[in-house]
């Protein structure tokens, strides 16, 4: 073993409480921070899941060009007719990446119980296509029942899905019948007799007054249209994402279909928003826990070159090089930096595990029901913790390490 | 060529507003083989001038020698090294690693230089030998009596076989029957290596023993002279 290593070593033993409360500090530092961490990590793969899977929104959503900014004002022209729906689907099918491809159709409207009416928007989906996707949620969102009652049925196309909100505020059961109305694609209004087979919370509060979901046939049949306004394609792997949307605009473009593809990631406002949220929050929170780190480790070390000042003259008459001296203190610093960190590693697992085997429960902002509440290991974060905590604390060290290796000699050696 | 070489070497210290001048203008000559003690009273400047003789210390003015080599042109780096090779020193209150045994404070130096572990710990261990305190080998500088301490410190100063050994008051801390063994250590290396020893010392017992003493002043030598150990 290097004296060098010996020597850091056995100093830190040597001042055992010292060292054991900094190397506390690194730990409790490096486990908040990884704890916090894998709870990010839920919260994002929870909201990630929750659009593509849970919403049946798939990775990408193909509309037709300038749909997002004339489409509303003049649908008619800014829909997939049928025969553009058959040709994204073909196109989108003999894609092996692809594993699921389904249309869908937003409206607006009314919804009627007989006695009162409220504004309704209505998502127009294909319910197996919609069941297909959301049984590749994994995780919370996976486990999740997202709505009560029955799915709804390709066949039962008459059946169909409210916010819970919605629900209460026209006093509809499960069970119950309705009117929705709507304008037709050409400005005509139609009206369609429905039956409510589930209540659902909506993603976002807002909405849940207002939400439906309803089999594509009936959006069709109310739009008098055979075509979508949209239509969603779900991918085997997430990092096909933007490659797939090139590469599908591109193959679309070429047989005479202009398309606007939207990622999952820019569609979803709630995903994104959240993310930024908790990674301003994460940043605050690893720089709080980096100060404290280099504080406890710039104290401990100061500490030590203090006591050691002589130990340090002795070492530069024996022949020690002024970076010697700072090796010294930053080995036995980046020692204690991850020793922290290991102990750290140890109470993360431990704080992991109690809240594996506490099972507690939340309610999150994607989800309008209580859900379980998890944190995740993730090995990228523990990984580059623990190197930023060494590094860290190598650093912190290199202040009073410097001050002591520049020292003069003789003063070192007689310093008691 | 003089093994250290000082020309009109002159050190002064800041004393809160005052320059306080602890040797001022020495021309001195040591010589390989030489047993030397510097001597006079506290405060002459026999410390300060062993110092500039160790390379720890720099002069104000004048110049220090070393193999013929001026050492204020060296670097930091370049006088480390030439005190790793060359220059062994021993404190008076002998300066050991605390947290390193017998056997690995006499290795450091060696260590320092980069050499292997195995080649140091058997340089280090005829060293401890030679300083009969082999049988001590693996206890730690608390674990020792101070004569053992100094024991492991002569070990440790001479363990690169340098040219000069530099000696700080190294008997001031022992009782007269061990500071009488470590000093026939000392001189024995002297007569068989040829390695050149200064003491700073006002202990009669070292200064019977040396073959020549140089008398300090208010940081001038008042008397150099040879005399017969």
């Amino acid at each position: 073993m290097s004296p060098w290593i010996q020597i850091a070593a056995r100093s830190l033993a040597r001042n055992r409480r010292r060292s054991l409360f900094t190397m506390l500090a690194i730990a409790f530092g490096f486990a908040a921070v990884n704890i916090f961490a894998g709870f990010t990590e839920y919260m994002f793969v929870s909201l990630r899941d929750a659009f593509i899977y849970a919403q049946g929104n798939g990775h990408l959503t193909i509309f037709k060009k300038d749909f997002l900014t004339e489409g509303q004002i003049d649908p008619k022209n800014y829909l997939l007719t049928e025969t553009d729906l058959a040709t994204i689907k073909a196109v989108c099918q003999a894609d092996p990446r692809t594993l699921t491809v389904t249309p869908k159709l937003f409206i607006s409207g009314m919804i009627s119980n007989g006695k009162t009416s409220t504004i309704a928007i209505a998502a127009g989906v294909v319910p197996s296509d919609i069941a297909a996707i959301n049984k590749r949620a994994t995780g919370t969102i996976g486990r999740a029942k997202l709505f009560t009652g029955q799915p709804l049925d390709d066949k039962e196309g008459f059946g169909v899905g409210v916010g819970t909100a919605l629900a209460r505020k026209l006093k509809l059961d499960l069970g119950s019948d309705a009117v929705i109305m709507s304008p037709t694609v050409d400005g005509q209004m139609n009206a369609l007799d429905i039956k409510i087979l589930q209540t659902f919370d909506a993603p976002v509060e807002a909405l849940n007054d207002k939400l439906m979901i309803i089999p594509l046939s009936l959006a069709q049949n109310l739009y008098d249209t055979k075509g979508a306004d949209r239509v969603c394609v779900l991918l085997n792997d997430k990092d096909q994402t933007d490659i797939m949307r090139d590469e599908l605009t591109s193959t679309l473009a070429a047989k005479g279909i202009p398309v606007e593809i939207k990622t999952w990631y820019e569609i979803s406002d709630m995903y994104e928003r959240t993310k930024k949220m908790f990674d301003i929050i994460f940043l605050f929170l690893f720089i709080i826990v980096m100060g404290i780190v280099v504080m406890s480790v710039v104290n401990t070390v100061g500490m030590s070159v203090m006591e050691r000042i002589q130990e340090i003259g002795t070492l530069r008459a024996l022949g020690v090089k002024r970076r010697g001296i700072l090796k010294l203190f930053a080995l036995e610093s980046g020692l204690l930096g991850a020793a922290g960190c290991l102990a750290g590693v140890i109470l993360t697992l431990i704080s992991w595990t109690a809240i594996k085997l506490a099972g507690p429960s939340w309610v999150p902002p994607a989800i309008s029901r209580r859900v379980p509440l998890e944190v995740y290991l993730v090995p990228r974060y523990l990984i580059i913790s623990f190197a930023c905590l060494i590094l860290l604390s190598i650093l912190a060290a290199v202040f009073p390490a410097r001050k002591a290796a520049c020292s003069n000699i003789v003063e070192s050696l007689g310093h008691v | 060529m003089a093994l250290v070489e000082l020309k009109a070497v002159r050190k002064s210290y800041a004393l809160g507003e005052t320059m306080i001048d602890a040797v001022r203008g020495v021309d001195l000559e040591i010589n390989t083989h030489e047993f030397v003690a510097v001597w006079g009273p506290s405060g002459s400047g026999k410390s300060t001038l062993c110092h500039l003789m160790g390379i720890i210390d720099r002069p104000t003015s004048g110049s220090v020698s070393f193999h013929g080599q001026d050492v204020a042109g060296l670097s930091d780096d370049r006088q480390s090294e030439l005190r790793n090779h060359s220059i062994g020193f021993i404190f008076q209150s002998f300066n050991l690693v605390p947290v390193l045994t017998a056997l690995e404070n006499v290795m450091l130096p060696l260590q320092v230089r980069g050499e292997p572990r195995e080649l140091a710990r058997e340089k280090a261990m005829a060293r401890l030998r030679e300083a009969n305190i082999d049988s001590h080998a693996h206890h730690r500088p608390k674990k020792l009596s101070g004569g053992q301490q100094q024991r492991v410190a002569i070990a440790r100063a001479l363990v690169t076989d340098p040219l000069l050994v530099i000696a700080d008051e190294p008997t001031a801390n022992l009782d007269s029957v061990t500071a009488h063994r470590i000093l026939d250590l000392m001189r024995e290396v002297n007569h068989t290596r040829g390695t050149a020893f200064v003491f700073s010392t006002h202990d009669q017992r070292l200064l019977d023993r040396v073959t020549r003493q140089i008398q300090l002043s208010d940081g001038l030598i008042t008397e150099d002279k040879i005399v017969s150990a």
